[in-house]
Formats: structure tokens, C-alpha cells, sequence
């Protein structure tokens, strides 16, 4: 009962953030030098369609009713009209949203589970050989840049041993030929590996670094010295006892540097063409597309105020001291 | 029947500062079902021999000589596979609750269980759950707390838990730190009460490590005084209670209770903390004593015998017995 | 007297900090890198040819490969890409250090008020602080940019420097709480000293070497931003930064074919960005002696 209540406040507060989120975004907007009408409405749409738009964003309104309108039409889904794509921006960001929710979750898990358990061996062997190499590979990786990183591999899996390809999501002719599901799913695994890893191995490296120093604080803890009176095996207070108290700041720090991780997905998207929401922003913010933009920024935010919320959620799940 | 008889142990620390030695060759030796306790000042050595006792000296202290001989084994010779057998099973150690003894992400009953079922691992759940009620009725939590957390109790639940931890296997000798230190002076009394009881009725072998040696009289029927590493008097607790020969032993009563003795107690102002570099044979008071011989620090004391059970680690002129 | 006590502490910082391993590579690096970062200053007075932004070799029109009158070789206009590293080494650190000092201006600021003031004002801006902390920069800086056009470098210093303050206002807020109840601070209220007095004279002092210590973090952040934003295209254009040489390479098609090109600006940022890092733990284990090893004090 406690938790439920703790939830629900959770979801409350996530709710009011978007909203001062969306509202900010349209200060900023009225903010901007320049016309507001050129950069909301398709410049290639015809007189009347100009003007229909024109009311149904509520641009020719005072300031605050266009608050309204801006609020009401976001939402009951109306996102507006990309120049490039002349579609609406719902359907194009409904499109895009699986591919990155794809390759953001896998990777993050990925790293997640890896550097925790190389971070506790880490810890546990400390000072040794293995300790050294993990903990030095940890930090190179930390600190790649993503971009170069990135085109670092396509260079040399991709364009030189052509083991991958070099970008996209899928190669269009399996597709077209309608290959089994099986095949298509090999297809966008194969599509997925290089961007994956790249992900992957950036992460890996402060998941390692900050499992092996909670690790270590954890095992100077009196409840480690009780566990071996009672005569456990290493084993077991290092997996059951050390680890699962380890582990807690690590999740945490999924959450916290969910800005960061953001960021590189974007970047990685550019770089192997991964159709994600990322991607699209970039393309957007290039193209001068601003409904698109728009509505991708704020699909981005909500994104990440999810994520926090279920990483909070997890946290308090795992470490019962934490009940409000 | 003697179930502990530890002969000339010393134990050192490697610090920066070079070879501490904590323990400076003592010897004792316990009965079946009697309790022992250990009374001294911080740092001298008594939690150190209680480390030892169960295997868990940290990894810069060592076993510089002598021999612990329990059950007809010398545990100072023990590997870690050998601890690990008896760790809990036959020797157990109850923890102050005020340290972090309980892992906080399990629940109580849980931990506790784990104590009954590394030793015993083919027990049903059933019987382990038996088990876990009679210990949680033995040391008088109800059993609905089972299933809490640690820091869902209070201080002196805490005590009890790790009471209970520690009885679970039903062990030969029970080596209890320090247990009451930080309960407020009731729930003190309630545990040393406790304690007590449990211990006569499972006719268990007790060391009992205090610095408070009102605690220790409360509940040890004999006594062991300690100061800087070696043991300056043991007797049955009248004995020592009543007629203190050590100087220390004296100092020490006589910051608690008002002796009506017509003796001089001599109690410095200001203590000097004692040398523990390196391994002494003389007596490590002498720097404070108010003893007109003062040679004792180079050339042996011995021990003098005053009765059959009890004796002190001091010369003659110490004793008060001859005049310089 | 004050004086003497801060030198002292320092000192002796420096003696734990320099026994590192991380703090001694870490400040090895930098100054290579500081060295690179002078020397740019005088890369154009050695010929027009290199100027890294508009000095092109009149005999070569494509991008070469390193060469004995041009070290890393050149892009494919003819520019000397040795003289952009220099340039980019320049930029690094006016961006990263300008950003992370801003940053720690406002952060310590609003550290302070939050920690002193407690109650509402407290819990406003700790909220703000929140909000902004999750929020992605880049993608920030992106909508940005798609609103108010092409920024020069200066204005996004300043904007990552906005976003990123509320990491310091964090630590700083809890260490002014600490320091709040302290008996000197409740002296100075007695004395009649005003709230602001009392937070700048007394608290911001005390506070400031933990600012400092978290400023590492800030600028590997700042570098790193700016970097990303530049290699995407929407960076300062009058910039030569490692980030922008990227997007240069990236752009003209060049990325396989030129790795005298693409490698060195990549290594530059992962390396500045380790030393930055190696710093800031090096600096970590002055700050907090639980960290520090055996027979040091």
C-alpha cells in the first residue's frame, strides 16, 4: 500500500516536468527572432492551406490562447506537418520510436549486466593482473568519443572486412523478397551489431568502474565480516551478500547518466544511419523542419523522465530501506 | 573437561609503523559450559583474541606464535576450507549491533535461516523454519518480525537477531564483542540477562569481551583482565572483584566502585598509552605503575599464584606484598 | 593568516596528489596538451600556408598524407592538419575551461543559497536542478539551435555551462549544510552580519576548494559537448575544433580513406578528456582521506 502511493507521486511528478518542459519550449519559441508562421507551417503548401494551418496551430491568436491550442494539440496527437516528409510528424516518430527503443534498451541492459559482473571481479581480484587490464580497458573506454569511435569501427568492420554493413536498419532487398521472419530478424541483428557495440563497450566502461569501487566499499562493511562467521564460502558473500548491495549505485547511475547516454545514442544513429528518433532530430534541426524537431525533442524528454521513473522504481524495489 | 586452551599466543598487526603486537603471549584455558571474560581498555587486545577465535583476523594481523587448541585441534594452524566448517557450527561470534551486522538488504529471518542451512543444507524447509522460531522465542523477538528488515528494528532487536544468528547451529563456544555496548542501560540489562540464560540452559562454553567490567562480572564466572596485549590478573570474578591484586586491576575497579579498603589506590591522572612495537617480555603497565620497583619493564614479572584459580602478572612489590 | 593556512593545505595536497599514478599521467597529459595549445599561437607566423582555417598549400589540392612540411598531412582542400590539431587543442581548452568555470560560478552560487536559505526556496531550486540534470545536452543544444539558428562558440560555452551547474550546486549544497550550523557561522549571525555577508565572507571560502575539485568533471563534460555538436554540424563554423576537423572528414567522404585525418582529432579528445578524468579522481583522493592508501597521513 505504501508503494502504490509512491508511485503514484512518481507519475505526478514526471507529468508536471513534461508539462513545464513543453511550456518552456514554447516561450522559447515566441522567443526567437524571426517569423513564426515560416518556421511552424510548410513554406511549400498553398495560400488556403497556409491559412488553414495557420488557425489550427492558432498562430494568428493572442499569445496565451496559443498556449492552448499549442497544449490541447499536443495532447490529442496533433504534432503538425514535417516540410520534408509532408506527412504528419505523429506517424514518422511513431515509425522511428521501436528502432531506437531497440537499440537504446538492448545496449543499456547489455552494459549494465556486463559491468556488473566484470566490475565485481574487478573488485574482487583487486590488484592483481586482471584487476589492472579491466579497470585500465574501463577507463579507455569511459572517455572514447563516441563519433570516433563510432566511425572507427565502421572503417574497419565495415568498409575494410565487410563483415557488417554500413548502416541502416535493414538490407531492402531481403525484404522486398519477403525472406522468412526468421531471416529478417538475423537481417536486423546483423544492421544492429556495430551500433550495438559501439554503445556497448562506451558504457561498459563507468558500469565497471563504479560496480568495482561500490564493490569495495561494500566488502569493508561489517555485515561481510558477519557473513563469514558464519562460515559462507567466499563465493557466496561475494555474489549474494557483497554484490546485491554493490549493485544498488550502479542503478542509479543508469538513471543519472541517462543524459549521457542519450546523447550518444543520438550521435550513434547519425553515424550508422540507425532510422531511430535521435537520427530524426538531427535530420530535423538540419533540414529547418521545426514541427518535426519539435515533436522529436519532446518525445526525447518524455523518454528520459520514463526512464528515470522506472529506474527509481527499480532502486526502491531493490533496496528496502527506500519506501516513502 | 577443557574445551579451549590457548598457549603463549601473539598475534601482530604489519603497520606503517612496523610490528604491533597486539597479543603478547597469552595463555588461558576454558571448561566446558563455564564462561570467560575478557576486561580491558580499547586496544588492548581482547577483540583481537576474539577475531582470532573464529578465523577472522584481518589480512595485515598474523599468528606470531603459540597454539589455540579447541576439540582437540590447533586452530591456529587451521586453512580457510578448515574455518569455514566450524566458523558458526562450532564456534560462533555474536557482533555488537551498533556495527553493521546485518545485511540491510535481506530480511532478518532470511539471515538467519542462512546460518541454520550453510551447515545444514539438506534440512527441509520445514525444519529450518522450525528451527528459526525457536531461536526467535529463545531470545524473545515475536516471530511476526521474521520476515523485516534490519532497519525495521530497534537496537536491541538488532542484539537479539545476532544472538539468535549466532546460536542457530547450536555451538560449542560462543564468542560474544562487545554485545551490550551502545544499548541504552535497560535493554542492556535484558540482554546480559538473556545471555545468561540461553548460555546455562544450552550448557554452552561463552567468552564475553567487554570494556565495562561491571558487564563482564554480571555474567562471566571467571574473569581475564587485559591491558596493551597481555593478561595482567585472572580469577573467578569474586576473586578479582573483591580482592584486586594488580595495580591496573585496582585502577580500574576503582573508576567504578568505591572499595572500602584501607589501601592507597593509586590512580594516575593522566595514563600513558602503552608501546605495543614489538614483542615484550616484561610488563607493559610499568610505565604507569605506581610500583617502586622499576625494572619490571625489562626484567620478567611472573606469574604469582594467590590461590589455586587465581593469579597476577606483577612482581612482588607490585602486589603490595613485600616493601621496596 | 588565512593566507598561510590555504598554502599549507595546499601543499600538502600537492604531495598526496602528485604520489598518484592517475594524478601524475593525468597532469603529464594536459601539459602536452598545453603545450600544443601555445604553440598554435604561433603556427601562423610561420607561413600563411598554415593557418589552419584559411592557409592552403598552393601545390597541393587534395588531402596527402603526412609529409616532411606537413606532419599529419592535409585535408582535402590543402590545409595543414597538424595545424588544425594545435588550433583544436587551443579551442578545447578555452571551451572546456571557460564552460566549467561558469558552471561553477552558478552552481556554487545557487549551492549555497539553496544550502543556507533551506525550506522552500531549497527545495525549488533543488527541483530545477533535478530537471535540468536528466535532460540530455546535446539534444537540448539541437532544439536550440533548430530555434534560434547558428550559435558561435561563445554562447554555447555559455549554454552548457547552464546545463551543467546543477551537479556542482548539489555538492556544494550539501557541504553548506554542513557548514551552516557550524559555531563561527551562527557567531557572525549573532554579530549582526547579513545573510549574504555571512554566505559570501564565511561559507563561500570553505566551499570553494570542493568547486574547484568538480570542475575537472565539467570541462571533460563541456569538451565533449562541444565536440559532438561541432562533429554534427551545427558547431561555431569559424572554429577550427577537433570535433568540427571531424565533421570535416566525415563530410567530404574522406573517413575511409584518410586515416592520418580521422585518427589524430579522436585521439586528442579521448586523451584530453582521460587526463581531465585523471585529475579529478587524483584530486578525489586529496579531498577525501578514506581513499588515500597506507602511510600517507
Amino acid at each position: 500500500m505504501r508503494n502504490q502511493k509512491f508511485i503514484f507521486r512518481k507519475f505526478i511528478e514526471i507529468f508536471t516536468i513534461f508539462f513545464i518542459i513543453l511550456t518552456v519550449l514554447f516561450f522559447l519559441f515566441r522567443l526567437a527572432p524571426g517569423d513564426p508562421v515560416s518556421k511552424m507551417v510548410d513554406p511549400t503548401l498553398t495560400p488556403e492551406d497556409t491559412q488553414h494551418m495557420i488557425e489550427q496551430l492558432g498562430l494568428d491568436k493572442p499569445a496565451h490562447i496559443q498556449y492552448f491550442i499549442y497544449v490541447k494539440n499536443f495532447f490529442s496527437g496533433n504534432l503538425g506537418r514535417s516540410f520534408h516528409y509532408g506527412e504528419p510528424v505523429s506517424t514518422i516518430i511513431m515509425d522511428k520510436l521501436p528502432c531506437t527503443v531497440l537499440l537504446f534498451t538492448t545496449s543499456t541492459l547489455l552494459a549494465a549486466f556486463a559491468g556488473v559482473f566484470l566490475g565485481k571481479i574487478a573488485a574482487w581480484s583487486k590488484g592483481s593482473g586482471l584487476d589492472n587490464f579491466l579497470s585500465i580497458s574501463a577507463l579507455v573506454c569511459h572517455t572514447l568519443f563516441i563519433p570516433w569511435f563510432a566511425l572507427l569501427l565502421l572503417w574497419i568492420l565495415a568498409y575494410k572486412v565487410g563483415w557488417f554493413p554500413l548502416g541502416g536498419i535493414i538490407s531492402p532487398e531481403l525484404w522486398i523478397d519477403d525472406a522468412s521472419v526468421f531471416m529478417k530478424a538475423i537481417d536486423v541483428v546483423h544492421h544492429m551489431l556495430l551500433p550495438l557495440a559501439t554503445l556497448f563497450f562506451i558504457h561498459l566502461g563507468s558500469y565497471l568502474l563504479l560496480m568495482r569501487s561500490s564493490m569495495l566499499s561494500v566488502l569493508r562493511e561489517d555485515y561481510i565480516i558477519t557473513a563469514r562467521a558464519k562460515g559462507l564460502s567466499e563465493k557466496v558473500i561475494r555474489n549474494k551478500h557483497a554484490a546485491k548491495n554493490a549493485a544498488l549505485p550502479v542503478i542509479t547511475s543508469v538513471g543519472l547518466s541517462l543524459a549521457f547516454s542519450i546523447n550518444g545514442g543520438a550521435l550513434t544513429e547519425q553515424i550508422f544511419t540507425w532510422p531511430g528518433i535521435g537520427r530524426e532530430l538531427i535530420f530535423a534541426v538540419s533540414n529547418n523542419d521545426y514541427p518535426l524537431a519539435q515533436a522529436c525533442f519532446l518525445l526525447i524528454a518524455a523518454v528520459v523522465l520514463i526512464a528515470n521513473l522506472v529506474v527509481d522504481l527499480l532502486y526502491a524495489y531493490l533496496d528496502p530501506r527506500i519506501r516513502y | 573437561m577443557t574445551i579451549l586452551s590457548v598457549e603463549n599466543l601473539s598475534i601482530g598487526y604489519n603497520t606503517k609503523k612496523g610490528l604491533l603486537t597486539a597479543v603478547n603471549n597469552i595463555s588461558f584455558s576454558l571448561e566446558h559450559g563455564r564462561s570467560l571474560g575478557f576486561v580491558g581498555e580499547s586496544g588492548c587486545g581482547k577483540t583481537t583474541i576474539g577475531m582470532a577465535l573464529m578465523g577472522l583476523l584481518p589480512e595485515n594481523a598474523a599468528i606470531l606464535s603459540g597454539k589455540i587448541h579447541f576439540s582437540g585441534e590447533d586452530l591456529s594452524r587451521f586453512t580457510e576450507k578448515q574455518w569455514r566448517n566450524i566458523r558458526g557450527k562450532e564456534i560462533a561470534m555474536i557482533f555488537q549491533a551498533a556495527m553493521n551486522a546485518l545485511n540491510p538488504v535481506f530480511r532478518v529471518g532470511e539471515q538467519i535461516a542462512e546460518a541454520i542451512t550453510t551447515h545444514n543444507p539438506d534440512l527441509s524447509t520445514d525444519k529450518v523454519n522450525d528451527r528459526l522460531k525457536t531461536l526467535f522465542n529463545m531470545v524473545e523477538i515475536p516471530e511476526s518480525r521474521m520476515s523485516d528488515f534490519p532497519h525495521e528494528y530497534s537496537g536491541g532487536m538488532k542484539q537479539r537477531a545476532i544472538i539468535a544468528m549466532a546460536l542457530a547451529c547450536s555451538p560449542k563456544l560462543v564468542v560474544a564483542d562487545e554485545p551490550t555496548t551502545a544499548l541504552d542501560v535497560i535493554v542492556q540489562d535484558q540482554i546480559l540477562k538473556e545471555i545468561k540464560k540461553i548460555q546455562k540452559a544450552m550448557n554452552m562454553s561463552l567468552i564475553f569481551i567487554s570494556h565495562d567490567i561491571a558487564v563482564v562480572a554480571e555474567v562471566c564466572e571467571n574473569i581475564c583482565v587485559m591491558y596493551a596485549g597481555q593478561i595482567v590478573e585472572m580469577g573467578t570474578k569474586q576473586e578479582v572483584f573483591k580482592s584486586p591484586k594488580h595495580p591496573y586491576t585496582k585502577t580500574l575497579l576503582a573508576s567504578y566502585l568505591s572499595l572500602d579498603s584501607d589501601e592507597d589506590i593509586f590512580v594516575p591522572d593522566m595514563m600513558e598509552t602503552p608501546d605495543l612495537t614489538g614483542i615484550n617480555t616484561g610488563c607493559r603497565f610499568s610505565v604507569n605503575c605506581n610500583c617502586k620497583s622499576k625494572n619490571c619493564s625489562k626484567d620478567a614479572p611472573g606469574w604469582i599464584d594467590l590461590t589455586s584459580t587465581h593469579k597476577a602478572f606483577c612482581c612482588e612489590q607490585g602486589l603490595g606484598r613485600k616493601q621496596s | 593568516m588565512r593566507k598561510n593556512h590555504y598554502i599549507m593545505r595546499f601543499q600538502k595536497g600537492w604531495k598526496i596528489f602528485i604520489k598518484n599514478p592517475l594524478g601524475k599521467t593525468g597532469l603529464f597529459i594536459l601539459f602536452v596538451f598545453l603545450i600544443m595549445a601555445f604553440a598554435s599561437f604561433f603556427v601562423p607566423h610561420i607561413g600563411p600556408m598554415y593557418d589552419p582555417m584559411t592557409g592552403t598549400d598552393p601545390n597541393i589540392k587534395v588531402s596527402t598524407y603526412p609529409s616532411l612540411s606537413h606532419w599529419l598531412g592535409t585535408d582535402n582542400v590543402g590545409r595543414d592538419l597538424f595545424a588544425q590539431l594545435l588550433e583544436g587543442a587551443k579551442v578545447a581548452f578555452i571551451v572546456g575551461l571557460s564552460s566549467a568555470f561558469i558552471s561553477i560560478v552558478i552552481g556554487t552560487a545557487i549551492g549555497m543559497i539553496s544550502g543556507y536559505a533551506g525550506g522552500i526556496i531549497d527545495i525549488l531550486l533543488m527541483r530545477i536542478a533535478d530537471i535540468i540534470m536528466v535532460m540530455p545536452s546535446l539534444v537540448i543544444l539541437l532544439i536550440l539551435a533548430s530555434i534560434f539558428g547558428q550559435f558561435n562558440i561563445w554562447i554555447i560555452v555559455f549554454i552548457i555551462a547552464i546545463l551543467r551547474w546543477p551537479a556542482v550546486s548539489r555538492i556544494i549544497r550539501s557541504q553548506t549544510l554542513s557548514l551552516k550550523h557550524r559555531p563561527f557561522i551562527e557567531a557572525s549571525r549573532v554579530a549582526g552580519a547579513s545573510n549574504i555577508r555571512i554566505i559570501f565572507r564565511h561559507i563561500m571560502p570553505n566551499v570553494l576548494p570542493l568547486a574547484f575539485l568538480y570542475m575537472t568533471f565539467r570541462v571533460t563534460s563541456a569538451i565533449l559537448v562541444e565536440a559532438a555538436l561541432s562533429f554534427l554540424g551545427f558547431g561555431d563554423p569559424s572554429q577550427v575544433s577537433w570535433g568540427m576537423m571531424l565533421q570535416w572528414v566525415w563530410k567530404t567522404g574522406h573517413m575511409f580513406q584518410a586515416p592520418y585525418w580521422l585518427i589524430p582529432p579522436g585521439v586528442c579528445i579521448s586523451l584530453l578528456t582521460l587526463a581531465f578524468y585523471m585529475l579529478g579522481r587524483a584530486m578525489d583522493e586529496v579531498l577525501d582521506p578514506r581513499l588515500r592508501k597506507e602511510g600517507q597521513a
